[in-house]
Order: structure tokens, then sequence, then C-alpha cells
């Protein structure tokens, strides 16, 4: 079944501001769905949109097969929402947010306390649980709001920067634990970040959004794929001539130099596939040159997203 | 009641009851309403109580002065057709304090948006939040009465040996007047939430809700209106009325949209 489906989502604002543009894509159960793009790309839009916080202007979307716009209370239950702007009561401790929101979500206060509990260590929050919100840093609310946002065990997920303000040790722990939740628990995760090193380390697809128009969406290797993007191999070795070009004519490959290295110099070129790299390593050694080391570099998500980007203004143009 | 409304309403009252500032400015109201200022008649009354001019004046009132004491006949008067009026000022300014806080202190410190993404819908929130300055006011209202009614009669006991009867008048308003315009301000608190942008912004407009109780007050003390039984029940029924429709109007109004702006 599929978990979160959107189909030509559009959203303009009273103003005249389109912050999305006729968005389409499915979300199957279990995976880690990373929604990217920069700031003001429309990721907040249509997490609200999904939530039932904003009314599409046109299309549709479906969490759990419940539609936001018409059933919002339903998909609340069924979902948990952390954004930046939602925040937690600063007169109240962490444990006792999180029993407010669980007896919200029907669930009684010993129940409320224990699931509490068990998040706050989960997120390095258990000495902190009986302060109040008043003396906690930006990163300790946001882990506190990723809880708060757990208590239910929703089935759904939606994280709006979840790492904002986390410092890298508190940003593991948050990253595991979206991952267990994926795979253990089968929670469908939505997750919209500007930070793409970031998804690329934790989404199992993703979606790429541009001034509110998605650009491509799918796994890393299909968005490697459609992008005809090839890899880049890195040779160090010595006996390559320097001018640019291999000197072998077997094969007539364009080397790029890269910066010297400490024995050798290294060379870069595209690959379509890594079947090609022993036939290339194989031929530098029969022609006497000295490999001392083969890297191969796979396009990332940043690079994949920049190509688009320029792709698009160069359609445009 | 469903978990959650409950919830929503036990949290309201530790917010406001924890924050010392706006706990300390609901509180003062009655004091000064309920303990100062019938002190304040009382004592005045017992230094001064031969005044030719007071006398004239009881005899032109509805009350039996001919069974008391003048002192117990003029106390009786300002308990039961002065501080009344006074007392309509409680529920008004507890719900709209309760209810500014409850609703654009919430949107102020974003975690009104925290409470939208909860399975409850728009009107289970402003249900909620509506009942919880409501019933926060009743409580004010009646504990203000109760710890008047005890100072008033320790006083009275002391300076008289004799203790003042509450009239009918302090039963309609408990009962009937102070729920309806407690219910009014509420409602108008929240109306004007979804513009507001401040507690403070939102406060202000309970204000002009003063204004009506200023005018009885001073038909009270000029003698161009006297609050008697009828009078009462009949600004409670339109108030009521009143709170009805507001409370009607007010609740089909609010979408998510509206509230997050």
């Amino acid at each position: 079944m599929q978990a979160v489906v959107l189909q030509d989502l559009s959203k303009t604002f009273p103003g005249g501001k389109e912050a999305v543009k006729g968005i389409s894509l499915s979300l199957r159960q279990g995976e880690v769905f990373g929604f990217l793009g920069p700031n003001g790309a429309g990721k907040t839009t249509t997490v609200k949109m999904l939530n039932g916080m904003l009314t599409p202007s046109a299309g549709k979307c479906s969490v759990l097969g419940f539609d936001p716009s018409r059933e919002p209370e339903k998909v609340h239950a069924v979902s948990g929402v952390l954004t930046e702007h939602a925040q937690m009561y600063d007169n109240m401790t962490g444990i006792q947010n999180l029993i407010f929101y669980a007896e919200i979500f029907g669930i009684s206060k010993e129940e409320g306390r224990k699931r509490g509990l068990t998040l706050l260590e989960k997120l390095k929050l258990e000495e902190a649980g009986d302060q109040k919100l008043a003396a906690y840093s930006t990163g300790m609310r946001q882990r506190l709001s990723l809880a708060r946002a757990l208590i239910h065990r929703p089935e759904v997920l939606f994280l709006d920067e979840p790492t904002s303000g986390l410092d890298p040790e508190s940003a593991q722990n948050v990253n595991q634990l979206i991952r267990e939740l994926a795979q253990e628990k089968g929670t469908t995760v939505f997750l919209c970040t500007h930070q793409l090193r970031y998804a690329q380390e934790i989404c199992t697809r993703f979606g790429l959004l541009e001034e509110g128009r998605l650009l491509a969406a799918g796994t890393l290797a299909e968005l490697r794929e459609k992008m005809n993007a090839g890899a880049e191999l890195r040779v160090r070795a010595c006996g390559i001539s320097g001018n640019g070009k291999f000197t072998d004519s077997r094969i007539q490959r364009q080397w790029k130099r890269a910066d010297g290295e400490s024995a050798g110099d290294v060379f870069c070129t595209k690959i379509q596939s890594e079947a090609e790299i022993p036939r290339i390593v194989r031929t530098i050694v029969e022609a006497g040159g000295d490999i001392y080391g083969v890297e191969v570099k796979q396009p990332t998500l940043e690079d994949i997203y920049f190509a688009l980007t320029a792709k698009g203004k160069e359609e445009e143009q | 009641m469903n978990r959650a409304v409950s919830a929503v309403i036990k949290k309201d009252f530790f917010s406001i009851t924890s924050n010392r500032r706006l706990f300390s400015t609901i509180l003062i109201v009655p004091l000064v309403l309920t303990i100062v200022l019938p002190s304040v008649f009382v004592i005045a009354v017992h230094f001064v109580p031969d005044d030719p001019d007071v006398l004239k004046l009881l005899e032109l009132l509805p009350q039996e002065v001919g069974t008391v004491s003048v002192e117990l006949a003029v106390i009786g008067l300002i308990f039961n057709y002065i501080l009344p009026v006074f007392f309509l000022m409680i529920p008004i300014m507890t719900a709209s304090v309760m209810a500014a806080s409850s609703f654009v202190g919430e949107k102020e410190k974003r975690t009104l948006e925290t409470l939208l993404y909860c399975p409850l819908s728009v009107k289970q929130i402003f249900q909620a939040k509506v009942l919880a300055s409501f019933l926060f006011s009743m409580l004010v209202s009646l504990i203000s009465f109760a710890a008047m009614l005890t100072v008033l009669e320790l006083e009275v006991f002391f300076l008289t040996a004799n203790l003042v009867v509450p009239g009918i008048n302090w039963l309609i308003i408990l009962a009937l007047l102070s729920p309806a315009i407690a219910l009014i301000a509420v409602t108008l608190i929240v109306k004007g939430s979804a513009k507001a942008q401040s507690m403070e912004e939102s406060q202000q407009g309970a204000v002009f809700l003063i204004i009506p109780v200023l005018l009885l007050i001073v038909g009270q003390f000029t003698g161009a209106l006297l609050l008697n039984v009828w009078i009462l029940l009949v600004l409670s029924a339109v108030c009521a009325f009143l709170a009805w429709i507001l409370l009607q109007r007010a609740m089909g109004r609010f979408t998510y949209e509206m509230l997050l702006k």
C-alpha cells in the first residue's frame, strides 16, 4: 500500500506566490523519503498540505488513504509531525509535555509516562526529563519535539529539518532512531531537508525540489541513471603523460590532471560503469605506468541536484 | 468529556496558575473588588453612620430600615446593590486574561501549531479553550465571592455584632449573569485572536467590555438605575442570548490556515 500520495499537488497563496507547482509522487510504507531542496522550495508548504494545515489550490494528496483537507484529525492520529515552528510548553518539564501530548492522542497518563521515559532515554534526554523546557537548549528542544512526534507511535512521520540545531552526536542518535523506526517498525518517513549530504546518508529514496517544482524523484541509483552522470575514476600513477591525454593509443581517454600527491600524479576520467576499470588499469600497467591507487567517485546527491538545476536553467534559456 | 479535551483544559489551568505574572494580574482585580473595596465601605460606614443625608437616602430605598440599625442597613445596601455591579468585573477580567493567554498566548509561543497537529478538530480545540477560560473565570468568581462574604461577615460581626444577609441579587449574579458575561468576554477575545499577534493586543479588546459595567456602576451610584431582581434577570437573559449567538458564529469560523497566519 502507498502510505503517502501526492497527485498534481499545487499551492498558490492569496498574494499570488506559487509555493508548490503540480507535484506528483508516492511513498511506499516503511521507506525513508528525502524531500530535498533549498529554503523556500516548498517543502514545509507540502508538509502542511499533507497534514491539512493548508488547503491545496489544485490536485490532491492522501496519507494512509485519508484526505488531509477533509479528515485532518484522522491524518494526525496516524502521523507524527516535527517542524521548526511547532513548539512545546516552556512552563512544563520535558516529561510533563510528553504526557500531555500522549493524553491528547488518547493514551493514558501511565502509558504516556512509560513511553515518554523510553523515548527520552533513546534520545539521550533522560536527565533533562524533569527540567522545565525554558532551560532546554535548541538541540534538546529539537530532540524532545521528535519524542513528542513519536509518542503515539505514528505510522507516518513528517520531519522538517530534524537535525537542525543538533550537535553531531545527537544527530547520530536521531538518525539511528529514524532508521530503526523505518526498518523495524515499518514507519514511513517523509524527511524534508536542505542538507543533501545528510539526506544521502539516511534516506532510501529522494525527491529533488526547486522553486515548488519536483525536478526528479527516485533512489540514488535511479537518479544517477536518469542523469546519465557516470562515475569518476581517479588513478594515482606515474608514467601517464601530463598533457591531458593518455599516451597509449589503446585507451584514448580524456584525462584531467588533479592535484599532485606524494607519489605519482592523480588523473581523473569519466566512466559509465565499474566494468571498465580492470581494462583501464591493465592498459596503464601494460603501457609501463606505475599505479599507486585507484578510486571510483560516484556522483553524490549534491552533484545530481546541481546538475539538475543547471539543466533546468539551460532549458529555460 | 473526551480525554483530549480534558487534557487541554487541565493544561490551560496549569499554564495560567504557573505563570506568576499572569496569575497575579488575575488575582489583583478580585482582591481589590472583594476584599479591599468592601472593607473600605464597611469601615467608612462604621465611622460616619449618622449623616442625615444617608438617612434621607435610606428612606428612598426599598429597604426595611426599621428593624436593624442604620449602619447595618447601609452596609446591607452596599453589599446587595453596589458590590454586585463591581463584582461583574471579575468574570470579565479573568475570562479575558485566561482566553488571551490560552489562545493568543499559544499562538505567540508557537505551541498552537503543535496542538493543531494533534487528532483534535479546530472546533474541539476551540471548545476546549472556551471551556477552560469559562470554567476558570467561574472558579475565580466563586472563590472571590466566598472570600468576600467571609471577610465582610467577619468585619460586620466585629463592628456591629450582627451579620448581613446576601440578597437574591447575588444568586442571579453568580448563577446567571456572571457566566453569561464571562462567555461573552471569552468568545470576543477568541474571535479576535485570529488577527491578534500578541496577548497584550488581544487583552486590550476586553477594555470595551468593562464599559457597560461602568455604566451600571454609575447608574447605581447616581440612582438613575436601581438593580433589582427583574432587571438582573432580563440582563442575564440578554447576555446569555448574546453569548450563545457569538459562540455559534465564532465556532464555525476557524480553519487551520487562519490560525497559523
